[in-house]
């Protein structure tokens, strides 16, 4: 008898489940943003240099920025949330935040959850290993031989697990993935992985700021540009972000930026 | 002839498919002091807890003076009032001082003003020789003293008819007397009491009447020199002796 | 590099540590204080009930229930980081203090109300004045290292983006790549925060202590 209530409770709980999944809004989100005067922005911001928390305790960063300059010529306020980063593509989902900036790839599998604003920025992705590693990479999928460490949920551990993982060029249990980019290179220096896998931007401030490191590759490898995250068919609020973006590369706006936060 | 205060009439109480007793008839008139007797696990605790409702009767009838207290619709908490229990281990609320103990009752179930409240609790508490341990906790007390406020408590709400449940089972030997005596003047003050304990010489002393059970029902009832030396069945005589060989010391002492 | 900066930064989480332990707490100690009588006193079905609702509460991993409350019930209750993650701690810590109580409640014996009802006493008052003041007495050592577990928990918000000690020293040490640093100051944080509660709950305890002769 006990046992078949439990089952009743974990059916009612899947039933809520899927009923808060159904809950959809109609009406834009652009409205939204407008009548509360305020919009909110998903982040996780221990991603130096495009997003990040200065002594203060402030976020910086290109992203940052960016984002605080799309806000303003938005004519609303700047509310930030800072959450990991597996979690903010749900957030967007489920309305928690109005959209998301934080180093973004496009993919497919993303785009069947959420939009995409026009790329603001392009990068590229790099392989990190330290000095004493003695190999060479010519060709991207010579990683496969390595212990690769990634950040969970980047197009960077989409791109290992899709091209070198799934099609048996490595072993799944040579692939890593950490919550943030930091901690992987934590174990990178500690010799569990052999490389690490991310942004090139961010890969080459952790190499300035740790000592033993360098870059073996760099390159691009599923997509280069950088977007911001939209709810999933709001095509309003989409081409309003996306006017602010052309706006702000025409002025020049964000190659300054990019010298500010980029240059080595 | 004093009137009756409890009327039992065919009580029944079964635990599924076993008989605790049967069809058990009794009579308490006022003032009397009945004393129950008969060996372990014979019903007598199960019957004395009926008489208090604590335990449903599963067939016959109670009766407290006039009112049937095993109608349907009867307030149960309220007849509780009126009967009084001491329990063979004692069960005082641990949480509270023995003055508390006596308290308790006069104050949330008879709503008495907390002044008169502790005044009458602090009689009670004399009545059985425990006004200076009035501050104590339970755990600060002795067998026979936890045994005595127990007494008082029960005392406390004014009952009609006081039961005790094998109320010196529980002590050390140099403890019961002092229950006992407490209990022997109760008695002889005229509170009608229906005691169930092994104690042979309290019982030829004290009681009124002695009803010997055994295997849920009666076998014998009567005055304790009709039991004791003119018994009507050979078991009575067998258990009476038999106990009071146990019990001897009290013999000695009598 | 002034680290002293960046360990203001932590402990300013602690102001979100508390808001979310003080609310997930106390609401866990009504919820379970009152099941825990239900479950009880209240017959078969209830305690069946209560059963379930313990069982599965404390068979999923908290953090699991906050992402369930979080993320997928939006469409129909929609909670800031903050409101979910400190509901759902106290629904979880609901079922735990449950357990608590419901132990506290069957220690102390049975006999207490069958001795209570003897003065005329009602069930709800027998529980009141007799078994609810000594149950609580046997539930305060269990219930202080739940109090501990909830402040600990606490952290797990956030992965929902509650900006409290935990976060805030992950992104400390992602910036400043002073792990060790960043860790042992939240470290600290919490163990202060454990140790002044158990120190208070010992000092309740043996003020409520019932005299009695060794």
């Amino acid at each position: 008898m006990k046992k078949s209530l439990v089952f009743l409770v974990l059916v009612v709980l899947t039933a809520a489940l899927v009923a808060g999944c159904a809950g959809q809004k109609a009406e834009s989100v652009l409205d939204k943003i407008k009548t509360a005067g305020k919009v909110v922005v998903g982040t996780s911001a221990d991603y130096e240099p495009y997003e990040y928390v200065d002594e203060a305790g402030n976020f910086t960063g290109f992203d940052i920025e960016l984002m605080t300059e799309i806000a303003k010529r938005m004519g609303v306020e700047l509310e930030w949330t800072d959450m990991p980063f597996d979690s903010l593509i749900a957030a967007v989902q489920e309305g928690k935040i109005d959209m998301s900036i934080s180093c973004f790839n496009y993919s497919e599998e993303r785009d069947a959850q959420v939009d995409f604003s026009d790329a603001y920025y392009t990068s590229e992705d790099a392989f990190l290993v330290t000095e004493a590693f003695a190999g060479t990479i010519a060709d991207p999928l010579e990683v496969a031989q390595y212990k690769i460490g990634v950040q969970s949920g980047t197009v960077q551990d989409d791109w290992v697990t899709t091209e070198l993982v799934d099609t048996g060029l490595m072993p799944e249990s040579n692939l890593s993935r950490y919550e943030r980019v930091d901690q992987a290179a934590l174990d990178l220096q500690a010799g569990r992985i052999d490389v690490l896998v991310a942004d090139s931007v961010p890969a080459k401030a952790i190499m300035q700021q740790q000592a033993g490191l360098k870059i073996v590759y760099e390159g691009m490898l599923y997509t280069g540009p950088i977007n911001i995250v939209l709810p999933d068919g709001d095509t309003a609020l989409q081409a309003e972000v996306n006017r602010i973006i052309k706006e702000l590369q025409d002025e020049g706006f964000i190659d300054a930026l990019a010298v500010k936060y980029f240059s080595e | 002839m004093s009137k009756p205060i409890l009327t039992v009439k065919q009580l029944t109480k079964r635990y599924g498919s076993n008989t605790v007793f049967e069809n058990i008839d009794l009579t308490v008139n006022e003032g009397d002091t009945i004393v129950i007797i008969g060996p372990s696990g014979t019903g007598k605790s199960t019957l004395l807890r009926c008489l208090n409702l604590l335990t449903k009767p599963d067939g016959g009838q109670i009766w407290l003076d006039d009112q049937e207290i095993t109608a349907k619709g009867t307030d149960e908490d309220h007849v509780r009032q009126h009967i009084g229990m001491v329990f063979q281990n004692f069960l005082l609320f641990n949480h509270l001082t023995a003055l508390e103990n006596v308290k308790l009752g006069l104050v949330r179930v008879k709503h008495m003003p907390e002044k008169e409240a502790e005044t009458k609790a602090l009689e009670e508490l004399a009545r059985v020789g425990l006004a200076d341990r009035a501050g104590h906790y339970p755990g600060q007390l002795s067998g026979g003293q936890q045994q005595r406020v127990g007494i008082a408590r029960a005392l406390a709400m004014d009952p009609r008819v006081m039961l005790f449940d094998e109320p010196t089972s529980a002590l050390d030997p140099e403890l019961i007397g002092e229950v006992l005596e407490v209990m022997r003047k109760l008695a002889l003050e005229g509170m009608t009491m229906v005691v169930v304990t092994h104690e042979m010489g309290f019982a030829r002393e004290v009681a009124d009447r002695i009803i010997f059970m055994e295997k849920g029902s009666i076998v014998e009832e009567g005055s304790p020199d009709a039991l004791f030396y003119h018994p009507k069945f050979e078991r009575t005589r067998e258990f009476l002796w038999k106990i009071t060989e146990l019990y001897g010391k009290k013999e000695a002492q009598a | 590099m002034d680290f002293s900066r960046f360990i203001q930064y932590i402990a300013s989480g602690t102001a979100y540590t508390l808001g979310v332990t003080l609310i997930a707490l106390p609401s866990g100690l009504l919820i379970g204080l009152v099941l825990a009588f239900v479950a009880v006193y209240g017959g078969k079905l209830a305690g069946k009930i209560m059963d379930v609702y313990s069982t599965v509460l404390r068979g999923i991993p908290p953090i699991v229930l906050l992402f369930i409350l979080y993320f997928m019930m939006s469409g129909a209750i929609n909670l800031s980081p903050f409101w979910a993650g400190s509901i759902s701690l106290g629904i979880i810590s609901s079922a735990y203090q449950l357990e608590i109580f419901r132990g506290a409640i069957l220690s102390v014996s049975g006999e207490q109300m069958m001795a209570a009802r003897a003065v005329g006493m009602s069930k709800i008052q027998a529980i009141r004045y007799v078994v609810l003041p000594q149950m609580i007495r046997l539930a305060i050592p269990s219930w202080s290292n739940e109090a501990a577990i909830v402040i600990k928990d606490s952290s797990l918000v956030y992965a929902i983006g509650v900006p409290e000690i935990l976060r805030r020293a992950q992104l400390i040490s992602a910036s400043t790549q002073e792990p060790f640093l960043a860790y042992i100051t939240a470290a600290l944080i919490y163990f202060a925060l454990v140790f002044i509660t158990n120190r208070v709950l010992g000092r309740v305890e043996r003020k409520l202590t019932i005299p009695a002769n060794p």
